[in-house]
């Protein structure tokens, strides 16, 4: 009873506290440090062509302007932003300030080519304020009375942005949005970033289920151009040959301040009769249908079913496990992965050690951070090169916001399997808080982009640490709202209770890692038993748990994200003084964007949200990496361990412990 | 089966005195060796048996210009934090290795990836079917030699609708 009474009063205090939603369209511009459109002064460029060799998207293409004393070639930057990420390479790069980001985000459009921007429309500086859609005011109210469905379908890392729609910091339903999990209810499918062949077949499907009038917006510049991965050898380049998209959103992710007026605007086209475009889907002779299903190896038996969890689930990711039941309860389970793979370690072996930078934090959007981390240690490693102590100090802080963002996310999932939506809103609003502190921290909400070979690529501002002392605490007192309204929780107990529990030695043999390892008994964290960064001077404590089940699994995410408030505490009052990054090799060369790398290979391990991340780097001393391999956290957990904990479980626990195993699908399908 | 506590260095000595370990190199708690494709699984037992229970990954390295691939699988032993990394060399034109199924779960998947970015066989595995690519019709995509401009030109740029 006083556990009910608890959450009750929880839950009327919230009421009570000032709303969590943020204004839309937003009062207040963007977070200074955002990385948006580039603006161009075409006085200062020398018309030098490094910023468009050093693009890794190709984004940059010089175009004649005319000779003058300053630009003595004539050649001038035009950007397209169907491919531009945001990375900051060229901007970083040109050596005299002629490329400057500002904080503008709302690149979306119904026609792609408009979004390539020449020099004289890079050098007019963008209107800041949000893009008014005529007549507001009675139109938003208007389209507020109005609904569209939304197809619950997470295909690739743009949908990571999207996500802030649905907690309670941008709220989409106060637009009438709502995710709905059968495509035959819906009206809008939101192509979430970069498609794989095989989940291309998947969205194909999809859109022809829908019913019409039906409208699609695309998310990202993957779904454009390929994006990022414009020459990976399994993603679709443009998915507006497959099926006609209405919207498309540039950025990489999008922000979701873009995504909220690319709504709005569907919405008002929508009122003012826009039905769409005709339907039409191409499946390129045949070969993007749709295999068969099931995708079982072994047939079932008489009285058996075959069922599909996933792709599109409501609470699958973008991952499949093929299960057979004999009722309600599971017989056996096979995982199908690779809707999300991309082939990193083919991309990297294309790109110079530091343009990879910007490509590694892709393979997990869940928590890029840890892995540009990991691969700039390897890449230091491997040259011998050690970040000054400022620069770990950075890191480290960036490390553990991504984990606290990270850990959130899992636990709002952990409250969407379970069937208690509340929990998800609250806890993916506070998450967005932590974001913002990213972006105040790193220039970039998801893909921080932080770090470059030898330390970080800057300082922070001087209110930085006060910014994040107010998150600290306000992190603090919410810790308490998730323990009423989610552990103390009747429902949330017995769902999740004794459930799928790993014991030590299956832990160990299907290398779990992470969370999930500590809630066996293990007390195994790369950042106390090999310590790297700065982690030893800061000292971590690492929380465990005994049971293994999914409750404990929960428990110990919750525990780390006040450990991970310490830390960064801790770390804040110890900063020290310095540079924030090594400028050179200890042989004396400049660290450039395409400096070469001495032979040789070298292992480097971090502690990730999910575990132990390693990456392995292969030089032949050249300014490309001969391979990298990465061996990310999920691989075990999720390929080997989750089938087999689904053996005997009721299908509807399935999710239940998909989730408590903190799941991404991008990091194992890289 | 023997569990003392042992380092990096002094493990690696003991696996020189009992094996015919071609290269070896210590790096703090990593350590590195390369061997024959003889002793690459018989080495495997014997790390399982000294505690070296968590496999991380099974992987390749595609040489071309020596005409070899390079497998090489990486355990870590948990009580002694030492991590082992095993390689050995195999021919280009015979690509095969024998499984460590047997002895770690979770080898068995990483060789199933093997298997499909590099179009290496591990002799014994019993689940080789492709894991992340559906109708894959290239040349292993992992393989040095593949050529992927190409492949991406032809089937992404260039698709036809229809
Ligand atoms: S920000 Fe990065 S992706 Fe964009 S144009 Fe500059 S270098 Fe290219
Ligand atoms: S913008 Fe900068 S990097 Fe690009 S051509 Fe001009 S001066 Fe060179
Ligand atoms: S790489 Fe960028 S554009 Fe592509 S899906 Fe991911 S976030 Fe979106």
């Amino acid at each position: 009873m006083s556990r009910i009474l608890k959450a009750a009063k929880s839950l009327l205090g919230l009421a009570l506290s000032k709303p969590m939603t943020f204004n839309f369209p937003p009062d207040a511009p963007l977070t200074e440090r955002h990385r948006g459109r580039q603006l161009y002064k075409p006085d200062l460029c020398k018309g030098c062509k490094i910023c468009s060799m050093v693009c890794p998207n190709n984004a940059i293409e010089m175009v004649q302007g005319e000779k003058s004393e300053t630009n003595k070639t004539g050649l001038q930057p035009q950007i397209d932003f169907r491919k531009c990420c945001f990375c900051g390479l060229c901007v970083d790069n040109c050596p005299t300030e002629a490329l400057t980001f500002t904080m503008y985000p709302f690149l979306l459009t119904m026609k792609p080519e408009t979004l390539i921007y020449t020099p004289e429309m890079l050098a007019v500086p963008p209107e800041l304020a949000h893009p008014e859609p005529p007549k507001i005011k009675s139109t938003v109210a208007w389209a507020r009375s109005r609904s569209i469905w939304i197809v619950n379908y997470m295909t690739g890392c743009c949908f990571i942005e999207a996500v802030p729609w649905v907690a309670s910091s941008f709220d989409m339903e106060r637009f009438g949005l709502v995710a709905v999990g059968s495509p035959r209810h819906a009206d809008a499918l939101i192509v979430g970033g970069y498609v794989t062949p095989k989940t291309l077949k998947r969205i194909i499907r999809i859109y022809s289920l829908m019913p019409q009038p039906k409208w699609v917006i695309a998310l990202g510049n993957c779904p454009m151009t390929g994006g990022t991965y414009w020459d990976s050898y399994n993603t679709i380049k443009n998915i507006g040959k497959y099926i006609p998209v209405d919207i498309w959103i540039a950025g990489c992710p999008p922000r979701p301040e873009p995504i909220g007026v690319a709504v709005v605007h569907a919405i008002q086209a929508i009122q003012g009769g826009y039905t769409g475009k005709p339907e039409k889907t191409s499946t390129d002779k045949g070969k993007m249908r749709v295999p068969r299903y099931p995708l079982l190896a072994a047939k079932p038996k008489e009285g058996q079913v075959d069922m599909v969890f996933g792709s599109q689930h409501s609470a699958s990711g973008n991952f499949n496990v093929s299960l057979t039941l004999d009722g309600e309860t599971v017989v056996h389970a096979e995982a199908n992965p690779g809707y999300l793979h991309r082939g990193f370690e083919k991309l990297m072996e294309y790109r110079t050690w530091v343009q990879n930078i910007m490509l590694v934090p892709r393979i997990c959007v869940l928590d890029g951070a840890s892995y540009e981390l990991a691969y700039s240690g390897v890449v230091e490693k491997l040259a011998g090169i050690k970040v000054p102590r400022r620069g770990q100090y950075l890191r480290v802080i960036q490390a553990e916001l991504a984990r606290i963002q990270s850990h959130q996310m899992n636990l709002g999932f952990g409250g969407a399997a379970t069937g208690f939506d509340t929990m998800v809103r609250i806890i993916w609003g506070d998450r967005d808080h932590v974001l913002l502190l990213l972006e105040e921290l790193t220039g970039a909400r998801v893909y921080n982009i932080f770090n470059t070979i030898g330390g970080v690529r800057r300082d922070i501002q001087p209110d930085f640490p006060e910014k994040a002392g107010k998150l600290i605490s306000y992190l603090r007192k919410r810790l308490h709202v998730y323990d009423d309204l989610l552990f103390h929780n009747k429902t949330f107990i017995d769902r999740t209770r004794d459930l799928g529990i790993v014991s030590p030695d299956m832990a160990i043999a299907n290398d779990v890692t992470g969370p999930n390892l500590r809630a066996t008994g293990i007390d195994f964290d790369v950042r106390t038993a090999t310590p790297y960064l700065a982690y030893k001077d800061i000292g971590v404590q690492v929380p465990t748990a005994t049971q293994g089940d999914a409750y404990h699994r929960y428990l110990c995410r919750r525990r780390e994200i006040e450990e991970s408030l310490n830390i960064i505490e801790r770390a804040l009052d110890k900063l020290p003084r310095g540079p924030v990054a090594e400028t050179k090799t200890p042989e004396g060369r400049k660290i450039t964007w395409r400096m070469k790398i001495p032979e040789g290979q070298a292992l480097y391990f971090i502690e990730g949200g999910r575990g132990e991340l390693c990456f392995h780097a292969i030089s032949t001393g050249e300014n490309t990496p001969y391979r990298v391999k990465v061996r990310g956290p999920t691989f075990g957990t999720i390929l080997s361990q989750f089938p087999k904990l689904l053996r005997g479980v009721k299908m509807a626990d399935v999710p239940v412990i998909y989730w408590s195993l903190d799941q991404c699908p991008a990091d194992h399908d890289r | 089966m023997s569990r003392e506590k042992f380092t990096a260095n002094s493990f690696s000595a003991t696996l020189k005195s009992k094996y015919p370990v071609t290269q070896s190199g210590v790096q703090g708690n990593i350590l590195t060796l390369t061997v024959d494709t003889g002793t690459y699984a018989t080495l495997a037992t014997y790390l399982k048996e000294q505690g070296f229970t968590r496999c991380l990954t099974v992987s390749a390295i595609d040489w071309l210009d020596d005409n070899e691939f390079e497998v090489y699988y990486l355990v870590h032993h948990l009580k002694n934090n030492i991590y082992t990394k095993v390689a050995t060399r195999i021919p280009r034109k015979k690509p095969e290795i024998p499984s460590l199924a047997t002895v770690w779960d979770t080898a068995a998947l990483h060789e199933r990836e093997v298997w499909e970015l590099f179009g290496i066989t591990a002799v014994g595995n019993p689940m080789l079917k492709p894991l992340f690519l559906e109708d894959w019709t290239g040349k292993p995509p992992l393989r040095k030699d593949f050529n992927w401009r190409d492949y991406v030109q032809k089937e992404y740029y260039k698709a036809k609708e229809g």
